[in-house]
């Protein structure tokens, strides 16, 4: 029996900007297996790479040395367009500052994505009240991000991210603007989301945050500290 | 949502900023438009005075335009020569002339006389009256009077008009009252028979016109007539109405083509201006959110068909309003050139033409495409990590 497709798998991964001080390694040799349903918390001092890291599972950027394969594929070997494409349908990203389209509605954004990946529109509806209501926002679905509480905007831009139904939802300090009690209730909902088969890659500061998640990843100076801690295993 | 719904949602929740390009597009769309109406409305607008006469050729002794240089000799034989040829279908000869009148308080006032033939078209047309009979020799020859002229001396079919002179009283009955296609609004003028001209001005050299109008027949052109009148009568000059204008064009009216291109280069430069920093302040506002868009897994020609729809919402809404505002820009600057002195009250300056709109159309396209291409390349170029990353604390 063949052990399954990791979503995202990085073998020995670099990350070097060319700056004009002189080149600057924001990633050394990191090598990182994400399988199907994990959930996965890096945390690590500011600078030390995790948005680089994240950006690089996410296929946003690529990596100047090692190579990653996502769902089996490399990433190097793909084009811009092809990996646009992945981010749409195999991808969720949460970012600390929302990035909710403040022109449109709690349902407007989450439908946005569907549509884009061409989703047909009785589906895209079905889908859309489904999500607003996992994420507790229902009776919101016709409010604007400047209507809705930092809480709820981080909700409504969960359940966008969730919207094409990705194997793995990457999150960059996604309470990084909210209060405790607030961080608590996105904690609950990410545990949910990984519940029901979604893989999470968390980067936070927020140690709470990172407490929930079964496998937790220490980074400083571009580095992975190894071992990771597995939780429960 | 379609880039479109999409552009629109960005517009709306800047309304401020989707006011201000809308009226920006609108006011120089209007200017670009009057522009493009001025570029070549003198050029229309003589096109339909001379067409209007119904004759399509003008002959003329040298290569001066009509009215310009010395008259035909031989007048009637070489209209008759002309009338031979079957490629016409009728030729008119045509003599000016300026002769005073008396006017209240012995003062006297000037009127120009077109001497024709009793068999025209269109040299002038009847309002009021009767238009002139075939001159018997005896008693008072016809004339017909525009306007301003049977205002200015209280005249009406049946008034005689007694022209000043020195010599025998030289008397015309008034017939009819007229409209001559090329007068000017105060100009007074009068039409008369080749005969009554002879009368009107007895020292006159005879048997000369000022110009012939040539007609071709219905279905045979204006080019055939041409070249009939070139080959039989070499020493004389024809002028097609298209070759009346491409003189015009060259010359006098160039002045009104060059002006309305400076200004028209002028004003879409800052259009374009206007409508890209617009753009671009908005995608420099909204960076987060499209490298969070990008992130998410908008291509980039869906970030680019967004941006581009939001042009052409700001470009075509605002060059839609241009039209009707210039419409009526240039119908202000239309009756504002036109109070110049001694021009045909029928010229403007402004003409309308579905050409123009068609050109106004197609610069819109072309402005929208162009105004949004700097912030499409900056939005399309940006680098989504770098971005995400400076806009957020960690
Ligand atoms: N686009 C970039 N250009 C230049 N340097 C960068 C860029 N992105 C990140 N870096 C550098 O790489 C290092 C890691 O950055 P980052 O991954 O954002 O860290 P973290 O998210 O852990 O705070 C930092 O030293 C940062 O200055
Ligand atoms: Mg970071």
């Amino acid at each position: 029996m063949s052990a399954p497709v990791a979503i995202v798998e990085a073998r020995g991964v670099g990350k070097v900007y060319p700056m004009p001080a002189g080149p600057v390694e924001a990633l050394r040799d990191v090598s990182l297996t994400v399988a199907p349903g994990e959930y996965v918390a890096i945390s690590g001092p500011s600078g030390c790479g995790k948005s680089t890291l994240l950006h690089l599972l996410g296929c946003v950027d690529t990596p100047t040395a090692g190579s990653l394969l996502f769902e089996g594929h490399p990433v190097r070997a793909m084009g811009e367009e092809e990996r646009s494409r992945i981010r749409l349908r195999r991808i969720g990203f949460v970012f600390q500052r929302f990035y909710l389209l403040p022109m449109l509605t709690a349902w407007e954004n989450v439908e946005l994505v569907q549509s884009e990946a061409g989703m047909p529109a009785a589906e895209r509806r079905a889908r859309t009240r489904e999500l607003l209501e996992y994420v507790g926002l229902g009776e919101r679905a016709g409010h604007r991000p400047s209507q809705l509480s930092g809480g709820e905007m981080q909700r409504v831009a969960i359940a966008r991210a969730l919207a094409n139904r990705p194997g793995l939802l990457l999150a960059d300090e996604p309470t990084g603007e909210l209060d405790d009690e607030t961080g608590e209730q996105i904690g609950d909902l990410f545990d949910r989301v990984n519940a029901d088969g979604t893989a999470l890659v968390i980067v936070t500061h927020n140690p709470a945050l990172a407490a929930r998640a079964r496998r937790r990843l220490a980074m400083r100076s571009g580095r992975l500290a190894a071992p990771s801690v597995v939780a429960g295993s | 949502m379609s880039p479109l719904q999409f552009a629109w949602r960005s517009l709306s929740r800047q309304p401020a900023r989707a006011v201000l390009g809308l009226t920006g597009v609108a006011v120089v769309g209007a200017l670009l438009f009057d522009m493009l109406m001025l570029s070549r409305g003198l050029i229309v607008s003589f096109r339909d005075l001379l067409e209007s006469t119904g004759f399509d050729v003008r002959v003329t002794a040298t290569e001066a335009l009509p009215g310009m240089g010395p008259s035909v000799s031989e007048a009637a034989a070489t209209v008759e020569a002309l009338r031979r040829l079957p490629e016409l279908a009728a030729v008119v000869p045509v003599r000016f002339g300026v002769a005073a009148v008396e006017a209240l308080g012995k003062k006297t006032e000037e009127v120009a006389i077109i001497g024709s033939e009793t068999r025209r078209r269109g040299e002038w047309r009847l309002v009021q009256g009767a238009d002139l009979a075939e001159d018997s020799g005896a008693g008072r020859p016809d004339m017909v009077v525009n306007r301003t002229f049977a205002r200015d001396q209280g005249l009406g079919p049946g008034s005689i008009v007694r022209l000043a002179s020195t010599l025998t009283p030289r008397e015309f009955r008034v017939s009819g009252i007229v409209e001559f296609p090329f007068e000017a609004s105060g100009e007074r003028m009068a039409g008369v028979t080749l005969n009554g001209f002879t009368r009107a001005f007895p020292a006159a050299r005879r048997d000369e016109a000022d110009l012939l109008l040539v007609a071709s027949p219905p279905g045979m052109g204006t080019e055939t007539a041409v070249s009939a009148i070139r080959r039989a009568r070499p020493d004389l000059h024809a002028f097609s109405i298209d070759e009346v204008l491409e003189r015009l064009r060259q010359a006098e009216f160039s002045y009104f083509r060059q002006v309305s291109f400076v200004l028209a280069t002028i004003a879409s430069f800052f259009a374009l201006l206007l409508v890209t920093t617009l753009l671009t302040v908005s995608v420099n506002q909204r960076l987060g959110e499209v490298a969070a868009l990008r992130a998410l897994g908008f291509s980039r020609r869906r970030i680019t068909l967004d941006l581009l729809a939001e042009s052409a919402l700001l470009v075509g809404g605002g060059g839609i309003v241009a039209v009707p505002l210039g419409l009526l820009l240039a119908h202000g600057l239309d009756s504002i050139l036109r109070q110049m002195p001694d021009l045909p009250s029928r010229l403007h300056f402004f003409v309308f033409e579905p050409r123009a709109l068609a050109i106004h159309l197609a610069f819109l396209v072309l402005a929208a495409l162009v105004a949004a291409a700097y912030p499409v390349i900056l939005a399309a170029r940006l680098p989504i990590a770098a971005t995400l990353r400076k806009e957020s604390i960690s």
